[in-house]
């Protein structure tokens, strides 16, 4: 039995594709096989952040006015085996798919793939209504911001009047430095208003943004950053195993900093 | 005691918006004077369940009540929230009536209403409607009809006119009211879990959060003073009772403990709820509570 599973938000720039794109790298690097749904039509993105770009012949849309068979217009990443994409259509817009049709490709697609990931288009118009239709399960991205956290929240009110109820957070541009010193909401706060279960905390990089632009997955860059752990950890927690969270203020009480922060620096 | 310290912020931005009525709200879209009814809760106006005797009665709003004309996909996912929220306060199997009053439903919206009924173990058996075509569907769908006059559907408290001497029973909700969602209710609501901020419940009596309360609350929505609003912690965006409004102070307090908000003769105050009882009573001459020994009973 696959999973289906979207990936929301409500705010737009919390981290969607982002997250989407990594994680299904990650669950396809635990030997699971992985379908990516771009539910952004008319802004898709997720083809970029894969580097698939320029091997996208087929859209969605194609498959559902028949052009193509849905085999045709997979794209197989070759550097990670098991992870396909089936890129939106970029010169349409979010109208010209109905919620059925998203159903039925999704549920095509569980006859091939273990998981099968949607990444959600920001907001909670037609797009949104797209792309949870056919998902059993879903993941909520926030960023700790008031806004991110407040979208999130409603959008966790019409997943569940959806009747989706498995629903699990992932809270992504985490910056301990920033909620040690109480400029930043806590994970504890953001947990404490949205009140669903936590599947990872992905703290704030630099080298998320290079590898967005050079349209490589953190999980399979050479040098193994933090949040490409927390990627595989969130991954792994997909799978069912309990994989404790990682410390991320344990760097922020060694010695240097406990000093600065006595000094008020 | 009154928690002066914690409501001296809540008093002080009272001054500059003391009161607040349908005409500040309404910036006229149409001109329709409904300065009788500041907010919309004197009639079922949105989508509600009710238990009578051995039965269950979804009631939709009628065409005319509904606020802005919500369209059918609202309409629904307001029903899905109610449900959700009452879930297991009934027994699995129950059988419910439908309200349609004279609302146009098709064949297709009514097997949508049993699908997601049925989520939530409930049949629909019977449908309750003044509208020919309504009827037609219902009965084509294969559900028991009752066609009736607008104005008699089975013994309803009769709205509108006669608004509200009697409040209608309390709505109780076992969920977190999340942003986005909007809980209006002629009568009181009782909420086990939270009001996240961007959630608001209008209610015409008190409200009562047994939880955080940090969305907006308005109680006494059709002018009723003696309104109050309890949670077990307040860090309220905005708290309306009746036709007066409060902000919450910037700085929110050390600890929390259970307070009642309740309009005093300076505006909106919060005092500790576990003695409010006893050391509060309610006077009509300030239009407001008191707190001095009740000096009449009433």
């Amino acid at each position: 039995m696959s999973r289906i599973i979207v990936v929301t938000s409500g705010k737009g720039g919390v981290g969607k594709t982002t997250v989407t794109s990594n994680l299904g790298a990650a669950i396809a690097q635990l030997g699971r096989t992985v379908a990516l749904i771009d539910a952004d039509f008319g802004l898709r993105n997720l083809d970029i952040l894969l580097g698939l770009e320029e091997r996208v012949v087929y859209t969605a849309l194609d498959v559902l006015s028949g052009e193509c068979r849905l085999a045709q217009a997979l794209v197989k990443d070759k550097r990670i085996k098991g992870l396909v994409l089936l890129p939106a259509a970029q010169n349409r817009n979010k109208e010209s798919v109905q919620p059925e049709q998203m159903k039925k490709i999704t549920s095509a697609l569980t006859k091939g793939y273990d998981y099968i990931l949607i990444d959600s288009p920001a907001g909670i118009e037609m797009g949104f209504r797209n792309a949870i239709a056919a998902a059993t399960e879903a993941i909520i991205v926030t960023t700790p911001e008031v806004a991110a956290v407040r979208d999130a929240d409603r959008v966790i009110g019409l997943l569940e009047a959806e009747g989706i109820h498995n629903i699990r957070l992932i809270i992504n541009r985490v910056r301990p430095e920033m909620v040690q010193t109480n400029k930043m909401m806590s994970v504890e706060d953001v947990l404490e208003l949205l009140a669903v279960p936590l599947v990872g905390v992905i703290p704030d990089d630099e080298k998320v943004i290079v590898a967005t632009n050079k349209g490589e997955p953190l999980v399979i860059a050479e040098d193994y950053s933090l949040p490409a752990l927390s990627f595989t950890n969130i991954a792994r927690r997909l799978e069912g195993e309990k994989v404790p969270f990682m410390d991320l203020m344990a760097e922020q009480n060694n010695i240097l900093t406990r000093i600065r922060r006595i000094f008020g620096g | 005691m009154s928690k002066q310290t914690c409501c001296s912020q809540a008093n002080s931005c009272m001054s500059s918006e003391t009161t607040f009525s349908a005409d500040d709200l309404d910036l006229s879209l149409d001109d329709k004077d409904n300065t009788a009814s500041p907010l919309i809760v004197n009639s079922y106006s949105q989508v509600y369940l009710k238990t009578e005797s051995e039965r269950l009665l979804l009631v939709l709003p009628a065409e005319e009540e509904m606020v802005l004309n919500m369209p059918w996909s609202e309409v629904w996912q307001e029903l899905k929230h109610r449900l959700q929220a009452r879930e297991q306060s009934w027994q699995a199997g129950t059988a419910v009536s439908l309200l349609a009053k004279d609302q146009l439903l098709d064949v297709r919206q009514l097997q949508t209403i049993a699908e997601t009924l049925s989520e939530v173990n409930l049949c629909l058996e019977k449908v309750c409607t003044s509208r020919r075509q309504t009827a037609v569907a219902a009965a084509t769908a294969g559900y028991s009809v009752e066609q009736k006059a607008v104005d008699v559907t089975l013994n309803e408290p009769s709205e509108g006119k006669t608004q509200a001497l009697s409040l209608a029973d309390p709505l109780y909700l076992q969920n977190t009211v999340r942003s986005g969602v909007e809980v209006r209710h002629p009568g009181t609501v009782v909420v086990l879990g939270d009001l996240n901020p961007g959630g608001i419940i209008i209610a015409a009596g008190d409200i009562f959060i047994w939880g955080r309360l940090r969305g907006i609350a308005h109680a006494g929505a059709q002018g009723n003073r003696q309104s109050r609003i309890l949670a077990l912690q307040m860090e309220p965006t905005q708290l309306r009772i009746a036709n007066v409004v409060a902000r919450a102070p910037k700085v929110p307090p050390k600890s929390f403990e259970s307070e009642i908000a309740y309009i005093a003769s300076e505006g909106i105050r919060l005092s500790q709820a576990s003695d409010f009882a006893k050391t509060h009573s309610f006077s009509e001459e300030v239009g407001g509570w008191a707190d001095s020994p009740p000096t009449n009973n009433k």
